[in-house]
């Protein structure tokens, strides 16, 4: 047998390997390449995975790219062109960047960031920067987000960037650029942190042999900031105050939040009380010491900031002027992120620092100053026009709008508005091969760095955000704007020691068992959790119970059960009303072309498909509270339940889908109840469940048998399935079906888990652990509410139920079920408006003159 | 001459409101002309806290919240003040030279006064009002006789009625149809001032409350009162126009603050959580103390 020929990796070079094929285009730096060979630096990763091989690599990609859909990796948990979160695109080729060039990157940073801490300082200062004429008066008399309330306030520990981050470049010579400053909220660090997590999970071998540099100190370094800024040092209640979920920036905020164990809240779950923030929770108000901002400044506040935004949270501004809450970044940060004062920012850190710029800065030009304009439009095709002052959130349209104008109109608007504009120096920034199909593609890679500055010291993140586009055109303003994501590796010279979050042994935890912090919004989005579980899992096994009726083998005018069932269907709005008579045959083909569609129409608010929808939406609200296997479940479900694309389908396909989605809702039910501890969390997303339960149950049952009228045997083993308990009906009283013993089983059997009595019992003692006042004086409402179910359930006499006319109109059980009915709702208000509705809108008051 | 004046406003909600929070501009100002003698802040239900500062244009700003149920707010402010009759200033360079004076770069930028050439919240730069003005900023006019001028065009053109506009119509609506109350006849002369390139600001103070014997009520005296300034000058500096009254600042005039608009100097404003429908209502009384000489 022949030896096969084995190249040697040591000798293997670019064109046998990983990176055969990959050609970088001309006039960029090439980050991998050097001529047609790996930099240096790359050469222990090349070697690496060269041993690993490209189909082991391919493996190993396909399943992390499962894994980040299942965490539900997104920028948006709602994209809304599509309905879907937008997939986070990681890359699976890292940026690698050797040791030195990255110390030259990070105490340019480290300068660039106290030298716009000292601008931030002037600004709300002594404005001697202005005064003198270094800066321009116009960049903060011009600027849309100066709020003249927030001059002279005093900043948790004296400082304004506490975090800070830049988007750097890198031109053809090799020399990295500053693009652009963020300074009001850096976000980034969250993705930066979860793609480190994936690709170190998915090259745990190669990470380890480049001796790549750990994010977490970073982390540790924003733990410490947030501590030395706290006002009462035992046990600080710190928040990550995020914009919803309708923010891009909602996934990384509830990362951040869990990672670093923060609480994640939202404007309306704070207020202020006594100049101080208040977090609203089921227990009552929680002082807040530290918040960790992520709105813009002028949303924070509408008494004392930008007026014309409504939320926020009034007071805001007193109660950190008060001293009695630290906002990092403190308010007004941001100002400085406008592209504006790059133009000044060499000379101020020569008069500023007395130092020479290290990390240069894009080129930049005002146009509105004396002159300036005539010099900007005549290199106006080698420049970039850019919007002086940056209207954070609203960049990337404005920009669109910019870079879709033709020449003539820019110009104009150059003419008109010269000081609202700025003009940039392009970069031609550097490639990178990314992977696509097994081919390696050059793009072009912005790298987003994070530096966090506590008493010690400005800490630069060993490591960032790499974007990329497939143009080399200047970089988009928003992070959602990127095409692709790579995680940066920092490559150190020795093996590198590990940093962790966990806190050290000589600061031992303080035992909890309590969640009384839940934040009210937080509970109510558990409460209607645990409603829309239950309604999804009746509706389904309902559908479930019908279709497999009207597919059966026997005659349909024979299924006397059928008329029921699509009764209730209708009653539960998953069909029209119409359907609810008699002639079903003549019916079939309508019912069948119509039940289908209707079962997945994301227009009609009562179809199980938008149940789903609906559980999957309030889901995504409560990230930071779902675990990730649950998740992972929901996922699933909700990808898997829609209708095939193309092509006929019928019931039986329909079956199938029912069949799977009530496995899925199962599998969720439970991992909910096993994986949560019994805190208020568990509380409010089973009272949901329960309330919903027993409600769906009494209308079904109402629907279904009072005033039926033919052979019972049917659909009294309908009802059975539907209430999934006709195993364990058989079980007791094998096929003999009786109205009495079937009834008993559904309604009063407290050890069925299934029955109207066991939900009841639940409720009960949900009721009884709700937070309440120290003293309370008299029953609460919820508690009279829950005794009166439990009292209308205890008191059935089963034998009552096996009487003639049992099922009449005005009988016994009709008013039983109508009085339940009636009550459940009732209950449900009263918990909603005791603990899930704090507040009523806010309303402006104005002496009108 | 002493004033004592006093300026209650009343919110009442139709449900009880369990929270709100307002910054209020009440406190009159301490200027060469006038000396405040004493200023009193009375909320009910009593806030247990309230807190003063100086805000960026040197008013004082007082910020209070009431946090528990209550059924409305009550806000009223005293104040002893003791105004000096000021002369009228006689002399002024021509306007040009005020132009070039607040562009030209010098040693150092007079931030205070710069800040007050830029377009604001409610009055945004307007080709129209500067098409205004051009009429009584003839070549070489002296600055002092072109905004007095500009006053006096104010007052004729505009009618002075309540139910023209609400606080906030837009600058332009009011222009457009030469109407409203003092807020807006003060924006549009600020608009005109600033479309030159002149800086002007807004006033907010009162007006006496009855008139001395012989002399007509002024118009805005039963509520507080706004008029602008404008700036004339090293040498001048600052002289107010009252385009309502088509007056000059007079002995009659008390001035409480000063800001780019009405938006910076707005005398209370609130944010209430909850407490459905509200009604305002406000009352300004101004008592000259000393007794006027007979005639």
């Amino acid at each position: 047998m022949d030896t096969p020929l084995v190249t040697s990796p040591v000798k293997s070079s670019a064109s046998q390997s990983f990176f055969a094929g990959y050609q970088p285009p001309l006039g960029a730096f090439d980050e991998l390449l050097a001529g047609d060979k790996p930099r240096d630096h790359w050469q222990s990763f090349a070697h690496e995975i060269n041993q690993l091989g490209t189909a082991e690599f391919e493996r190993r990609w396909q399943h992390a790219q499962r894994e980040m859909s299942q965490n539900g990796l997104a920028y948006t948990s709602w994209n809304e062109t599509q309905q879907r979160a937008r997939p986070w695109d990681l890359d699976s080729v890292p940026l690698l960047i050797d040791a030195a060039d990255w110390e030259n990157v990070a105490s340019g940073l480290r300068q660039r960031a106290k030298l716009l801490e000292a601008i931030l300082q002037d600004i709300y200062g002594p404005q001697e920067l202005m005064k003198s004429g270094l800066l321009p008066p116009d960049t903060i008399f011009r600027h849309p987000e100066f709020f003249r309330a927030l001059h002279r306030q005093t900043v948790p520990g004296g400082r304004y960037l506490h975090l800070y981050s830049a988007d750097l470049g890198r031109s053809p010579d090799g020399r990295w650029w500053v693009l652009a400053d963020r300074t009001e909220a850096p976000s980034g660090s969250g993705f930066a942190l979860e793609n480190r997590l994936i690709l170190s999970r998915m090259l745990p071998r190669v990470f380890h042999r480049c001796n790549v540099q750990r994010l977490a100190s970073y982390f540790v370094a924003l733990k410490e900031a947030v501590n030395e800024v706290t006002p009462q040092t035992n046990n600080p209640r710190v928040v990550v105050l995020s914009q919803g979920n309708s923010s891009p920036n909602y996934f990384e905020d509830a990362y951040l939040a869990r990672y670093l164990g923060f609480t994640l809240v939202e404007a309306e779950d704070l207020a202020v009380r006594n100049q101080r923030v208040m977090l609203k929770t089921l227990g009552g108000l929680l002082q807040v010491d530290v918040i960790i901002r992520r709105p813009n400044s002028g949303a924070c506040d509408s008494l004392e900031l930008d007026g014309r935004q409504s939320g926020g949270i009034p007071g805001l501004l007193q109660a950190s002027r008060a001293g009695n809450v630290a906002i990092l970044n403190p308010l007004g940060s941001g100002i400085i992120e406008s592209p504006i004062f790059m133009a000044y920012l060499p000379k101020l850190c020569q008069e500023v620092l007395g130092e020479k710029l290290a990390l240069p800065g894009l080129a930049t030009w005002w146009c509105g100053e004396p002159g300036r304009l005539d010099d900007v439009l005549a290199r106006l095709d080698q420049l970039v026009i850019k919007r002086a002052f940056r209207a954070r959130g609203k960049e990337y349209a404005l920009m669109q709008k910019l870079k879709m104008a033709d020449r003539e109109t820019l110009v104009q608007m150059l003419k008109e508005n010269p000081e609202q504009f700025v003009a940039q120096e392009m970069v031609h920034r550097s490639t990178l091969p990314v992977r696509e199909e097994g081919k390696l593609i050059p793009a072009h890679i912005a790298l987003r760095a994070f530096a966090v500055t506590n008493a010690s010291g400005c800490h630069i993140m060993p490591g960032g955000l790499v974007r990329v586009s497939g143009k080399a055109e200047p970089l988009e303003i928003s992070l959602m704007a990127g095409e692709k994501s790579k995680d940066a590796w920092i490559l150190g010279t020795t093996p590198v020691s590990n940093v962790t979050l966990l806190k050290r042994v000589d600061q031992p935890l303080r035992l909890k068992r309590t969640g009384g912090e839940l934040p009210s919004r937080v509970a109510e989005n558990l409460y209607w959790l645990g409603r829309n579980l239950e309604r999804a899992d009746v509706s389904a096994r309902l559908l479930r119970t019908t279709i497999t009726r009207l597919t059966s083998e026997t005659a349909l005018d024979d299924v006397t059960e059928l008329v029921p069932l699509l009764r209730t269907l209708a009653e539960l709005g998953q069909i029209e009303t119409g359907y609810a008579v008699k002639e079903i045959r003549q019916q079939l083909p309508a019912i069948e072309s119509t039940l289908l569609p209707q079962i997945f129409d994301h227009q009609d608010p009562f179809s199980l498909r938008s149940i789903i929808t609906d559980i999957f939406r309030i889901t995504a609200r409560t990230r930071d509270r779902v675990s990730g296997d649950s998740w992972r479940i929901l996922q699933r479900m909700d990808k898997g339940f829609s209708p095939p694309g193309v092509g006929s389908w019928d019931m039986a396909d329909c079956l199938s889908l029912l069949d799977d989605l009530i496995i899925n809702l199962a599998a969720l039910g439970g991992m909910v109840s096993e994986s949560m501890t019994r805190t208020q969390v568990y509380h409010f997303l089973d009272m949901g469940r329960r309330i919903e339960r027993a409600y769906q149950e009494v209308r079904l049952l109402h629907c279904c048998l009072i005033s039926f009228q033919g052979e019972i045997g049917p659909l009294l083993e309908a009802i059975l399935e539907v209430f999934d308990s006709s195993m364990t009906y058989r079980s007791r009283y094998l096929a003999d079906l009786q109205l009495g013993a079937v009834l008993d089983l559904v309604i009063t059997d407290d050890t069925n888990p299934r029955s109207v009595a066991w939900q009841v019992l639940e409720l009960e003692k949900h009721v009884k652990r709700l937070p309440r006042e120290a003293l309370p004086a008299t029953i609460s409402a919820e508690e009279r509410l829950t005794t009166r179910l439990t009292y209308l359930i205890r008191m059935i006499e089963i034998s009552a139920l096996t009487e003639e006319g049992v099922l009449d109109e005005d009988g016994e059980l009709s008013q039983l079920l109508l009085e339940l009915a009636e009550i459940l709702p009732k209950l449900s208000d009263t918990i909603s408006h005791r603990y899930l509705i704090h507040a009523g809108p806010q309303m402006r008051m104005a002496e009108v003159r | 001459m002493q004033y004592r004046i006093t300026h209650t406003t009343k919110f009442q909600y139709a449900d009880p409101a369990p929270v709100c929070s307002n910054l209020v501009h009440l406190a009159p100002r301490h200027l060469p002309w006038q000396k405040v003698l004493e200023f009193r802040l009375l909320v009910h239900p009593d806030p247990k806290q309230i807190s003063s500062r100086p805000d960026y244009f040197g008013n004082q700003v007082s910020y209070f919240a009431i946090a528990h149920a209550h059924r409305g707010v009550t806000i009223s402010a005293h104040s002893h003040i003791e105004v000096q009759a000021i002369e009228p200033p006689i002399a002024s360079p021509p306007w040009e030279r005020v132009v070039r004076e607040i562009q030209a770069p010098r040693p150092r930028w007079n931030l205070d006064t710069y800040q007050y050439l830029f377009p604001s919240r409610h009055v945004p730069l307007l080709a129209e009002l500067r098409e205004y003005a051009l009429a009584s900023f003839l070549e070489g006019r002296p600055i002092g006789e072109a905004v007095a001028d500009l006053m006096h065009r104010i007052h004729q053109d505009f009618n002075y009625d309540p139910t023209a506009t609400l606080v906030h119509t837009p600058l332009s609506e009011a222009f457009e149809k030469r109407a409203g109350v003092c807020q807006d006849f003060a924006h549009v002369g600020i608009g005109c001032l600033r479309a030159l390139g002149i800086p002007a600001r807004y006033v907010s103070g009162y007006l006496r409350t009855n008139p001395p014997p012989g002399k007509p009520r002024l118009v805005g005296a039963d509520a507080s009162h706004a008029w602008f300034a404008a700036y004339c000058g090293q040498e001048l500096g600052w002289v107010d126009f009252d385009p309502t009254n088509d007056l000059l600042l007079s002995i009659d005039h008390i001035t409480s603050g000063w800001g780019r608009d009405y938006d910076d100097v707005c005398p209370v404003q609130g944010l209430v959580i909850g407490g459905g429908q509200h009604v305002m209502s406000v009352s300004v009384d101004v008592e000259p103390l000393e007794i006027p000489a007979e005639p």
